[in-house]
């Protein structure tokens, strides 16, 4: 394993769940929940002769960011795709939980010092959403990670890390975009049916998968932080996430409400606004609603290095 | 169907052990697997768990650890892998890679 000073040099698109975990929080204060050693395998996947994993694809745990304690969900793609099954769902969800558990802890006993030591969620997403194999825990899965979503609205922020391989697709796409805050790197992709299923399902003409640049400007970052369904883009660095993390954990709650993309009348009226605009549009490509958001070359964006485009790039006006 | 679990143990005349408790490396990935070694007083030996999906190698993770063991001299471990679909050439790669993170000295 990499030392974290390593770590946080290194791609987050080439690391996998632990690193990330580790890099993500500061130096040496990570602890692992269920790890390895405690061998939590999914109870379902050897009856159905599939590989195990003694994590079972996630990694959670708790680290501090300066006096916060972050709580932190780090999803495996390369194990079944990342996808969420019954034990790893499980873990997901019970860490979220903890994290609330420990806010109303450290409110009783730091009531003046709370704003530097109010708890984060961080959850790095790389998943496909649902574990086939054991479906049904897997729905019930996302169901109550969004209930532990809306038991800490206003109180600990959750912050979804998505830029590694797999993305984020399937259920859990509803579940970064219920989260608080979104950060990516320029690899990330978030989105619900993944490009293969589109066009499996609709045919080529819809939506050609094998078109990598046509996959990342529907579904990649920089789309996203155009339309406002990311909040922060970054350098390719885990370090660079560690840092974006930081400054949400010092953000009020009040600020943090309105990174929010759902969740209230007002959100539900702007995303249905956009969703009108594009009706009336009818746009061919992403690039036409860059042009229309004030990006006058928007096809030179998907070239530029993500410091470049940072300083470019025109955004969609929040209501 | 279900997952095939092989188990075996070597004779090891060699002590050397593993400087953590425990230590683990990779992912249960396609053609890939997940090592776990333990510290465990086995008066020197070497025990072997491999939980895999595939049929009619058990000779073959026999033959493959026990090279592992004999090349390293590693003694007083038990192993426990879960693989999906590794060749040989990769169980003995990720065999001494997690050998090598075990013993390493701590980062800085």
């Amino acid at each position: 394993m990499k030392s974290w000073t390593e770590l946080a040099n290194s791609s987050f698109f080439d690391a996998n769940a632990r690193e990330r975990a580790l890099g993500l929080v500061d130096k040496d204060t990570f602890t692992e929940f269920l790890s390895p050693i405690d061998r939590y395998c999914s109870p379902h996947l050897p009856v159905l002769g599939a590989a195990v994993e003694f994590d079972d694809g996630t990694v959670t745990g708790v680290g501090l960011i300066g006096k916060h304690p972050v709580f932190v969900v780090s999803m495996e793609g390369k194990f079944i795709g990342g996808a969420i099954g019954e034990v790893n769902g499980g873990k997901m969800v019970a860490t979220i939980r903890l994290a609330l558990k420990a806010a109303a802890a450290i409110k009783e006993q730091h009531p003046d010092d709370y704003a530097a030591r109010r708890p984060l969620v961080a959850i790095s997403f790389e998943t496909g959403g649902v574990r086939l194999h054991e479906a049904n825990a897997g729905l019930l899965a996302h169901a109550e990670v969004m209930d532990a979503f809306q038991d800490c609205r206003g109180i600990v922020p959750i912050v979804s890390v998505v830029g590694s391989k797999v993305g984020c697709f399937g259920g859990m796409g509803f579940v970064a975009a219920a989260t608080d805050v979104i950060v990516m790197n320029e690899e990330g992709r978030i989105g619900l049916t993944g490009p293969e299923v589109i066009e499996q399902e609709m045919g080529k003409d819809e939506f050609d998968a094998s078109n990598k640049a046509l996959v990342y400007r529907t579904t990649g970052a920089k789309h996203k932080y155009i339309i406002q369904d990311c909040n922060y883009l970054v350098e390719d660095k885990i370090g660079d996430f560690h840092n974006v993390l930081a400054e949400v954990a010092d953000i009020p709650m009040d600020e943090i409400e309105k990174m929010r993309r759902i969740g209230s009348l007002k959100l539900v009226q702007e995303q249905q606004g956009l969703v009108k605009l594009v009706g009336d549009m009818q746009p061919k490509d992403s690039m036409d609603l860059w042009k229309h958001f004030g990006n006058e070359n928007p096809a030179e964006l998907p070239e530029l290095s993500t410091a470049e485009f940072l300083k470019v790039v025109k955004r969609r006006e929040r209501a | 169907m279900a997952l095939q679990v092989l188990e075996f143990e070597f004779k090891s005349e060699a002590t050397q052990t593993i400087a953590k408790e425990w230590s683990h490396l990779g992912v249960t990935g396609s053609g890939d697997l997940e090592v776990l070694f333990e510290k465990k007083d086995l008066g020197g030996n070497v025990k072997a768990k491999v939980v895999t999906p595939v049929k009619g190698f058990d000779a073959v993770w026999e033959k493959m650890i026990e090279k592992f063991v004999n090349d390293t001299g590693v003694g007083n471990i038990s192993i426990e892998i879960n693989d999906d679909n590794a060749t040989p050439i990769v169980v003995y790669m990720r065999l001494r890679q997690a050998l090598a993170e075990a013993t390493a000295k701590e980062a800085e």
